[in-house]
């Protein structure tokens, strides 16, 4: 501590008690309260809900009480979730369809926004911009809604398409093949978010300095060099805060779309934890169990996150934080 | 930084998105001709550009079911309530906390910030609210998010950017910090608050997951969720028993579904062009958030 700063210095400049000062602030300090409050309830309590992983609290539903009085059962949910005959499928589709959203999903909006801001005629531009944009502000629900038409056997676009092109040989039901499921989660995240997703790399791009491309193109810099040497290194600052940030959303999985096309014949490939979760935790009142595996769904995604870590500071040279 | 020539790549990437807005465009299409064609010519298969027998009987029909318009009232009623408290709170807590001499800020922002990295999961937080009695009540879908951390920290970077002197002057005429929360710093900085306003408008339009885990009541079902029912659940039609005859000849549970696809999705069509003034501001608030 710098000896100026010790308590005794303080005294030589008296400062008015802090009673007084709070009492001077009151209405700030009120509404900052009601923030502190809020995220007690909604989010710090919650939070000392996770106890009851560890206690017999299923379908009690008073917190409080479970809490306090049920009894410890240690690690036996997570025991039972481990042991469940879904188990092995639920770990796959949660990490799999996850990771392929990380790999595919992130870096495509950077590339559309690039093609975007390669684009020279003005209106063509915005049009792009406006359809792209668009399917964002439709929920998964009716998003999803209309995919499923398209997918239809007997009257959907799709089916006939893949026939006509030779891609399938007889007519079949894409929501009942498990294994068409992982395709058709990327490809509709795509569709529906990868304007969106562009925008704020555009924003990126478009505050480059223009007299960087011009010094380029005087040197004799090609388009894809301009890009690699120009627009990336300038938007990698915006490239690394969101990768952070949907690196800090691993395995929280987007329910609303997985929940629309999942079908009881699609199961095996299209069950994760958060679709568990719901089923068993929420319809069937097992709140301790689900706490449990909700919490094993914390654990493996730190360990991914440890493991990516690692990974890129061994290949990288650094790491993710 | 693009070229006046037509080269190869630009050959490529005109092309390139022309194709995907087309991919993007075609099955809100593809829905729209559906659902204002004949309901048993559709099973025949085959529309993909035009309606063959053209027929209003789908909308005949879904506008006959009561749960749309209790979607609709939900929707809406959440959609207004739940946009105006959460801007307006989060707000409030954001300007506080931009105020320099609040004391005990720096705890205030780490108990902010930690919920943004940990968090109880659905099943307790599920049972936080059915213990306060949100549970199958209409205020679940304002309360638990009247307050935004992520928003807040948005606000409050504005906030701060805000002169001080504006404060200083305020404070001279005998204003307290409410009022000039409420009749300064609001129209001050009022792009930004309409910006994320608009998103929030837009969420709660489109949520559904909330209604689905925290009511169970029909009548506080929103738009989303019933449509959810239409599309993954067989009651299509729970009211047929009141569609006349000549009606019924001409629907079916896909076209149904489609219909009350578009009706839900005009709402949104018809602000859209609004929305997209918004995007510039929309990139304000992105750069900040990086």
């Amino acid at each position: 501590m710098h000896p100026e700063m010790h308590p005794s210095a303080a005294l030589k400049k008296p400062r008015p008690n802090l009673i007084f000062r709070l009492r001077k602030q009151w209405q700030i300090q009120a509404m900052a309260l009601f923030g502190i409050m809020f995220v007690l309830v909604f989010n710090y309590a919650p939070m000392f809900g996770i106890i009851i992983a560890f206690k017999m609290a299923d379908y009690s539903v008073n917190l409080m009480r479970s809490i306090t009085e049920a009894p410890w059962v240690g690690w036996d949910y997570f025991k039972e979730f481990i042991l469940d005959y879904q188990f092995r499928d639920i770990l796959l589709n949660t990490v799999g369809l996850n990771l392929l959203q990380l790999l595919i999903n992130f870096p495509a909006p950077i590339i559309f926004a690039i093609l975007i801001s390669e684009i020279a005629h003005k209106r063509f531009k915005k049009l792009v911009q406006s359809i792209s944009y668009f399917p964002h502000f439709i929920s998964w629900i009716v998003f999803g809604g209309i995919i499923i038409n398209m997918l239809s056997v007997e009257t959907g676009v799709v089916v006939s398409a893949l026939l006509k092109l030779g891609i399938i040989s007889e007519p079949v039901s894409l929501l009942g093949e498990p294994n068409a499921f992982w395709p058709l989660i990327i490809i509709t995240s795509i569709i529906k978010g990868l304007g969106w997703g562009s925008i704020i790399y555009l924003a990126a791009i478009t505050s480059i300095d223009p007299t960087l491309y011009e010094a380029a193109t005087i040197d004799g810099a090609g388009r894809f060099r301009r890009i690699w040497h120009i627009t990336l290194p300038s938007i990698s600052g915006t490239i690394i805060v969101f990768f952070l940030l949907s690196v800090s959303n691993l395995l929280n999985s987007s329910f609303d779309q997985l929940w629309v096309f999942q079908t009881p014949l699609n199961l095996e490939r299209s069950e994760v934890i958060d679709t568990f979760v719901y089923k068993i935790g929420i319809t069937q009142m097992r709140y301790s169990y689900t706490t449990a595996v909700g919490l094993f769904k914390s654990a493996v995604a730190l360990i991914l996150l440890a493991g990516g870590h690692l990974i890129s500071k061994k290949v990288a040279g650094r790491g993710i934080f | 930084m693009a070229t006046k020539r037509f080269d190869l790549f630009t050959i490529c990437n005109y092309a390139f998105l022309a194709i995907f807005c087309l991919i993007t465009i075609y099955p809100v299409y593809f829905v729209l001709i559906g659902s204002f064609n004949d309901g048993n010519d559709y099973m025949r298969g085959g529309i993909f550009l035009f309606p063959r027998e053209f027929s209003l009987a789908n909308y005949q029909v879904v506008i006959q079911d009561e749960r749309l318009y209790t979607g609709f009232k939900i929707s809406i009623l959440r959609t207004v309530i739940g946009t105006i408290t959460s801007v307006f709170f989060t707000a409030m807590v954001s300007y506080a906390m931009s105020r320099k001499n609040l004391i005990a800020r720096g705890p205030y922002y780490w108990i902010h910030l930690v919920t943004l990295f940990f968090g109880g999961g659905l099943i307790p937080y599920f049972l936080v609210l059915k213990n306060l009695h949100l549970v199958n009540s209409f205020w679940v879908f304002v309360i638990p998010t009247m307050f935004s951390v992520f928003n807040m920290i948005i606000f409050s970077s504005f906030f701060r950017e805000i002169p001080e002197e504006i404060h200083e002057s305020a404070t001279v005429d005998g204003a307290g910090d409410f009022r000039i929360f409420i009749s300064l710093f609001i129209p001050l900085s009022a792009p930004v608050l309409a910006t994320v306003a608009l998103w929030n408008a837009v969420g709660h339009w489109n949520s559904f997951f909330d209604a689905m885990i925290f009511t169970t009541k029909g009548d506080l079902m929103p738009l989303q969720l019933f449509l959810m029912k239409m599309i993954r659940e067989a009651d299509v039609i729970s009211n047929s028993q009141y569609v006349p005859p000549q009606v019924q000849k001409k629907i079916s549970v896909q076209t149904i579904r489609m219909a009350a696809i578009m009706i839900s999705t005009v709402p949104i069509l018809l602000v859209y062009p609004f929305l997209q003034r918004f995007f510039v501001t929309g990139f304000m608030v992105g750069s900040l958030k990086g």
